[in-house]
């Protein structure tokens, strides 16, 4: 799951100060469970955005804003589109970009991206991968330290571990205490004592 | 016979290492200055790469600085500000404008300095910069070109000495099998927990330099027992802090008695005072290991 957090509407006003006859598309996956861009979240945006002056063509939830196919298949969920200046998109940074693939008009984003993570339990879990494109996750028992821990460190963790919590947030657990407690469960520790070469970054 | 720090590594001498940071602007006549009472005292002088993330002149400028003034130093070299480009040019550098010892670490997160909005990179890890050396060791770069010249290095890493930790012994094996030459260890106090941390290497064929940091008041003794990782003050400590007249003669005093300790446990002792090294040689009168 992509997250999401709702930019505030006054920032997102700021965005459209030059903007008018705008049209709202949410995203029914990952923006609608995190209430960021699901059906409730749109129709209040265009509510508000008309409170505050500005005149709202229409609106549309595709099911996943990020795999929009055509202009055409916006046009068959709500034909208004064709009269929009501008499109705010309520999703994440993908769904932003994947409608401006589509469309002849500004797009502007409502929601800031902040990783990939998960919703587990009710839980919002942020920061589970880092989409590397070099995946050794269970080397570490199915927790990536390139995502989890601060400095993305591969061998083992820093000096700054106080009492199990992270150096730069000591309300945030140390990725390796979790990995080696997880290790543990699995009985895998012998894992620890791989050397693991740097990722390897470019272009991809 | 004048012997260098790599060659005093494989003699039987205890070592004594400082650390010093280099000065915090392009004036660097005060921290000569301070360097200088160790001339021809101690064996290497560690030279620090922005610690605590707070930006200073860099350790490469500052250990050539040091040299040239006839120190024997240990450039520091961390992860957090250079990618394997810029660590390998500077490693490069290093070696031709004659430094010979380095200590690798991976570095505090940049926010727990003055610039903390930069950009960190850890683009490597300190095992990772250690594997990278012993290749410009061989002569060859990371990516295996080869290169017009190679290094040869004395190569050093750090450890925290929770004998408790088994991540971090893990990574101090792991350190040692990438070519750490010698091992600086975070300061001790509680003498009782070294031991026990030397005997849970002992499987590991490196000479461990046991960090000292003299206490100058009680609440320096809290506040590291509070928030430095691995820093470990014992009670003992706390309760003879507390009743000194004089805080700063008993944190001497305290390292010291720690030192004598230390001469039969570690192969050296890196001190690393809290400010200037005006206490540094009277500490080392103290435990003896100067004859006055």
């Amino acid at each position: 799951m992509i997250i999401t957090s709702a930019k505030s509407f006054e920032v997102i006003l700021a965005l459209l100060k030059n903007e008018d006859n705008m049209f709202v598309i949410g995203c029914n996956v990952c923006a609608a469970k995190l209430r960021t861009g699901g059906e409730p979240e749109v129709l209040e945006m265009c509510r508000k955005l008309e409170e505050s002056g500005k005149q709202v063509v229409g609106w549309a939830l595709p099911t996943a804003a990020c795999s929009i196919r055509s202009f055409e298949s916006l046009v068959d969920k709500n034909e208004k589109i064709i009269d929009a200046c501008c499109i705010l998109v309520m999703a994440c940074g993908s769904g932003v970009s994947s409608v401006a693939n589509v469309v002849g008009v500004p797009v502007y984003g409502s929601n800031d991206t902040i990783s990939l993570g998960s919703l587990s339990g009710g839980k919002l879990i942020s920061n589970q991968c880092v989409m590397c494109g070099d995946c050794i996750i269970g080397e570490f028992g199915g927790i990536c330290p390139k995502a989890q821990c601060s400095k993305g460190l591969l061998n083992g963790p820093c000096g700054g571990n106080v009492d199990g919590m992270c150096e730069i947030d000591r309300l945030k657990d140390c990725a390796w205490t979790l990995i080696y407690e997880r290790l543990k469960k699995i009985e895998r520790l012998d894992l620890l004592y791989n050397i693991h070469t740097p990722q390897e970054h470019g272009f991809k | 016979m004048h012997l260098n720090f790599r060659e005093k590594l494989n003699s039987s001498k205890f070592l004594v290492t400082a650390e010093i940071s280099p000065p915090k602007g392009t004036n660097f006549s005060v921290s000569l200055e301070d360097a200088s009472q160790l001339k021809g005292v101690i064996d290497a002088l560690n030279v620090t790469d922005n610690q605590c993330s707070m930006m200073h002149m860099s350790s490469l400028a500052f250990s050539k600085l040091l040299l040239d003034d006839g120190h024997e130093p240990i450039m520091q070299l961390t992860c957090r500000d250079r990618n394997r480009l810029g660590l390998q040019s500077d490693l490069l550098g290093a070696y031709a404008l004659g430094i010979r010892n380095i200590c690798l670490m991976t570095g505090d997160f940049p926010s727990c300095g003055d610039h903390p909005g930069s950009k960190p990179v850890y683009d490597l890890d300190s095992v990772q910069l250690l594997q990278l050396v012993r290749k410009l060791d061989s002569g060859i770069d990371f990516a295996e070109n080869k290169l017009t010249g190679g290094t040869s290095f004395c190569t050093g890493a750090v450890s925290g000495i929770n004998p408790a930790n088994p991540l971090q012994l893990i990574k101090l094996e792991k350190k040692v099998k990438c070519g750490a030459y010698f091992i600086q260890t975070q300061a001790v106090f509680d003498l009782g927990m070294f031991e026990e941390f030397m005997e849970a290497i002992n499987h590991l064929d490196v000479p461990v330099i046991a960090g000292l940091i003299p206490l100058k008041s009680l609440g320096m003794a809290e506040f590291m027992n509070r928030n430095i990782s691995g820093i470990s003050v014992p009670e003992e400590i706390i309760f003879r802090m507390r009743k000194a007249s004089n805080p700063m003669e008993e944190g001497l005093s305290i390292a010291s008695e720690a030192i004598s300790e230390l001469v039969k446990l570690s192969r050296g002792i890196h001190i690393m005072p809290i400010g200037s090294h005006k206490n540094t040689l009277r500490l080392l009168y103290m435990a003896r290991l100067l004859e006055k």
